[in-house]
């Protein structure tokens, strides 16, 4: 018969508690790391450079040291008319430059949508403007497009009783807003072409059934589902071309005058021709804040609109 | 080629509506299409002209061509093609170096506050560059990097970065985590993770980045305007440099700027399908 | 309220490829519940399609209620379709969806709000779901708004996508005797497209089988289960699937597992009028009845799979070792391993042409 020993009792296990420790968490940070401190060195550095310059006032051109002048730039910002005009017209060129891209964008992609002889032909033609530079846009637009003598355009325009207009004098902002539509519609296009892409097809099929014609369907289905498309292309569209600055130097330098002079250029002219630091400091802030409040909104509406990627 | 295919018993005149719809529609497109490509047509065409025959009234479309135009350009773009190319491929080395590391923090193993972490990035492209230029041409200056290849390089690393890492974040996240979770049983550690398991998957990912940033590089103007004079400066500055002050050069700007963009216009045309999913950084795929 | 007919209907889709629906002729009469199966690539999507106006047809016609309808466009055909993965409009509320089709009818608010709440009523969808959006509902739910989507028009033929495929195999069971239930009230003709056999067989009141594009044959369950005309119905319609094995033909009948099974004459002379050598012997798991040791069909059970009601017996038949299922009661099965005998029945006993895969003499 055996007997059953007394067995010890078996070793106590140390169980660790759940949780990330802290090698892990570093494990974690540590790939993100030098992108982040690379990206905080170089634009925030920057920023406070001019946050510090913005209450100093220094010349370029002379060789007197920078010198606190406490807040007088700013209140020169704010009482300068050519900054708040520059402002203006920014917000004009961007506002009316990214609707009318849009609305072609969603008028072109609606006719790239359908099948049809040579359609990736088209397509590669529609996003070319895209991709040619913008300084070599500009330059084109300004040169062999637009020239009251010699320029293509008016001799398109001719049977339509134009003659030899010297867009570039009278009809400047208009000009320069007609490249960046020119430039920025292939991009509007491409992205509300991507959301036509993607609607299901046996819901426009259930919309045939139901009895929807194509203005009906178009109105009903169609554009709700390319709604965050649009805004997303109207909010990127708007960061980018808020900075344009090309079209504006190469074009018409800012003028006549300062009828094209937006923001961008304008801050040129201050370190350029001016070479005013401490002035272009103070409007670089202001610039900034202004964008700050913008963006926060935009941002607001930007993580929305990647919301729809999830749904 | 989508023939418009015969049917069976169709009435003619429901026929003959459905061919013209289909036809029409085509027609339409190609004019827009031809329409909206035509000043590049154009400026390719002037690029090949004389200067004589740039500036006639009414425009010319049949002339006798020349390589002239060309000629001078190819003659003078030396050292503004080779700092293009320097600054393009190195600041998206560099963007790919730093891009990658962070996007796979940001999204297959997340940091804690990852959406901050996004949207700090974001945010910097929204601060407009332009606010700062005065000091950072005195940063420039006082480094010694004015017109330095450098600063270029720096600057253009700093202003693609949120684009790159938001798109590679995209492809990152549409790896299968069943692949990753295989990897993890298999023993593989992080560095393991991202070199065999990760990267493969999204290289194509990782090459439209690349095309993307390198779009953006090479047609960038107002940095380098600003902070290079002769030592750095690149095909955009190249380009204001072919339209000289007195006189009228339409044909040889036109040339200028054919060869400024035909690299882009051909990296645009290839990666097309990725051109959409490049510029909404990600959102779309 | 119509019928339907195919005519000689023909959908190709590449120039040199055969054809997606072949001549198709099908009637459909008034108030009947149809159904289409057949496996994947059978063309019976495609002719439901066509019916409903979103495939043109290369041949041929279809007709509605006596009337040609081919070139006529879907929204004037009076139809309404439930789709295979129900295509709700994301963006519209599930009473939204429901009356999309009256709002593009011009019929107006409150007409719609009433034969909305109705056509809810009837699905057992409470008011509360008629506000949300489509994305915030379950598969169950979504597949009844679509049906109600349908149902509201008050259609003259109702057509269906295999609106089940999507459904977890309960809820699918459920929902399947409530439309066969919804349709003998409202009394709407039916085309309905499934490729689940099961569902042909108990929904519809005639079964129209297609393979490769043609009309394999069109009867009742009953008959399509008794009396089927190919090989290819044979086979298909019944679960588990009719035995079907190829054995040689000798005098009096076929031989099966070392034993001559007899044929009738009819059968016999259809063979040798056709010069066949064999046959495909066609004999369903029910029809072989475990016989206790004196059976002339012997075998060996290799597996048994208890159903809890029944057992299905796999058994690798003596001498030729072809491998049947047979149906025994559930009770007590015999055991893997265990030798076994079978009787059948020679009217249960189908005879196939080898190469056409017809029926001999049925």
């Amino acid at each position: 018969m055996t007997v059953l020993e007394d067995l010890a009792p078996p070793p106590k296990v140390e169980v660790k508690p759940r949780g990330v420790s802290r090698r892990e968490r570093w494990q974690l940070r540590l790939p993100l790391l030098p992108a982040l401190i690379y990206t905080v060195v170089v634009t925030q550095i920057p920023f406070l450079v001019t946050l510090w310059y913005s209450f100093q006032s220094y010349f370029w051109n002379t060789p007197a040291p920078a010198s606190f002048n406490g807040l007088a730039n700013y209140k020169t910002v704010f009482t300068n008319p050519a900054f708040r005009g520059s402002l203006v017209r920014s917000v004009v060129m961007t506002v009316v430059a990214v609707i009318v891209a849009m609305i072609l964008g969603v008028l072109f992609a609606v006719l790239l949508d359908r099948k049809f002889l040579g359609r990736s032909v088209v397509r590669t033609l529609m996003i070319t403007p895209f991709l040619v530079m913008p300084a070599a846009a500009a330059l084109v637009w300004a040169g062999p497009m637009l020239d009251p003598q010699f320029g293509l355009l008016n001799y398109l325009l001719q049977p339509f009783g134009v003659h030899h207009v010297a867009w570039l004098s009278t009809h400047a902002l208009g000009s320069v807003i007609l490249v960046m539509i020119w430039q920025w519609t292939p991009f509007m296009m491409l992205i509300v072409l991507a959301g036509l892409q993607s609607q299901p097809s046996d819901t426009l099929e259930a919309a045939k059934v139901d009895g929807a014609g194509p203005f009906a369907t178009f109105r009903e289905l169609t554009f709700p589902h390319l709604r965050p498309y649009i805004e997303l292309g109207i909010l990127l569209g708007s960061i980018y071309l808020v900075n344009v600055f090309d079209a504006v130097r190469l074009m018409t330098n800012g003028g006549p005058g300062t009828a094209t002079t937006n923001l961008p250029f304008y801050l040129f002219q201050q370190v350029n021709n001016a070479f005013d630091i401490g002035g272009a400091a103070a409007t670089g802030v202001v610039t900034v804040i202004l964008t700050i409040i913008v963006a926060t909104f935009a941002l607001r509406m930007f993580a929305r609109v990647f919301q729809f990627e999830e749904a | 080629m989508t023939a418009v295919p015969v049917r069976d018993h169709e009435p003619a005149a429901l026929r003959l509506r459905r061919m013209s719809g289909q036809v029409g529609w085509g027609i339409l497109a190609w004019v827009v299409g031809l329409a909206f490509f035509l000043p590049v047509l154009w400026m390719v065409i002037t690029a090949f002209k004389p200067e004589s025959a740039a500036q006639t009234w009414p425009p010319k479309f049949v002339f006798s061509p020349t390589l002239a135009q060309f000629r001078l350009v190819f003659s003078g773009w030396g050292p503004f093609v080779t700092h293009s190319l320097i600054a393009t491929t190195v600041s998206t080395v560099l963007v790919l170096l730093l891009g990658v590391p962070a996007a796979y923090a940001l999204s297959v193993h997340p940091v804690p506050h990852w959406r901050d972490g996004l949207f700090f990035f974001i945010s910097t492209k929204m601060l407009p560059i332009v606010a700062a230029i005065g000091p950072l041409y005195v940063i420039a200056l006082k480094t010694h990097l004015l017109d330095s290849i450098w600063v270029l390089i720096i600057l253009y690393t700093a202003m693609n970065l949120p684009l790159a890492i938001w798109l590679i974040r995209s492809f990152m996240l549409e790896v299968p985590r069943e692949m990753l979770e295989a990897a993890e049983l298999d023993g593989a550690g992080r560095i393991r993770e991202i070199g065999e398991v990760i990267l493969p998957v999204i290289s194509p990912g990782l090459v439209s980045t690349a095309l993307i940033c390198v779009i953006f590089a090479w047609n960038e103007l107002f940095l380098a305007l600003n902070l290079t004079v002769t030592n750095a400066a690149t095909m955009p500055m190249f380009l204001i440099s072919s339209v000289p002050q007195e006189g009228l050069y339409l044909a040889h700007l036109s040339a200028a700027a054919t060869v400024a963009s035909v690299p882009v216009i051909l990296v645009g045309w290839i990666a097309q399908r990725s051109l959409v999913r490049g510029l909404s950084m990600g959102a779309i795929k | 309220m119509a019928n339907v007919k195919f005519v000689s209907a023909t959908r190709v889709y590449a120039k040199d490829a055969p054809p997606a629906v072949d001549a198709l002729d099908l009637d459909i009469k008034d108030g009947e519940f149809m159904v289409l199966v057949g496996p994947s690539g059978s063309g019976k999507t495609t002719a439901l399609r066509m019916l409903a106006g979103l495939e043109p047809l290369d041949g041929g016609r279809v007709e509605i209620g006596e009337k040609d309808v081919t070139f006529v466009p879907p929204k004037d055909r009076d139809i309404a379709m439930v789709f295979q993965n129900y295509a709700l409009y994301p963006s519209k509320t599930v009473a939204e969806n429901m009356g999309f089709a009256l709002k593009m009818q011009g019929v107006p608010k409150e007409e719609r709000a009433r034969r909305v709440h109705e056509a809810a009523r009837l699905l057992d969808l409470d008011d509360t779901m008629l506000d949300r959006k489509p994305k915030a509902l379950s598969g169950g739910q979504r597949q009844r708004v679509a049906m109600g989507r349908a149902i509201v028009r008050e259609p003259r033929v109702f057509l269906m996508d295999e609106p089940l495929s999507n459904l977890d195999a309960k809820l699918r069971v459920q929902t399947r005797s409530q439309i066969a239930e919804l349709q003998r009230r409202l009394g709407i003709t039916t085309v309905y497209v499934t490729h689940d056999q099961v569902e042909a067989m108990t929904m519809g009141h005639r079964v129209a089988v297609l393979a490769g594009g043609h009309l394999q044959q069109c009867d009742t369950p009953r008959q399509l289960y008794d009396n089927p005309v190919n090989q290819f119905v044979a086979g298909f319609i019944g679960s588990p699937a009719m035995n079907l094995q190829t054995v040689p033909l000798t005098e009096g009948g076929a031989r099966l597992a070392g034993t001559t099974l007899p044929l009738p004459t009819a059968v016999r002379t259809a063979a040798s009028q056709a010069g066949l050598r064999e046959i495909v012997l066609g004999i369903r798991p029910e029809h072989l009845h475990l016989a206790n040791g004196s059976g002339p069909v012997a075998g060996e059970v290799m597996l048994v799979e208890e159903l809890g009601a029944d057992a299905l017996l796999h058994v690798r038949l003596a001498e030729d070792h072809n491998l049947v299922v047979a149906r025994t009661e559930g009770r007590k099965p015999p055991a893997p391993g265990q030798q076994v005998t079978f009787n059948v029945q020679p009217d249960d006993v189908f005879a196939f042409h080898p190469e056409t895969g017809a029926r001999l003499a049925g």
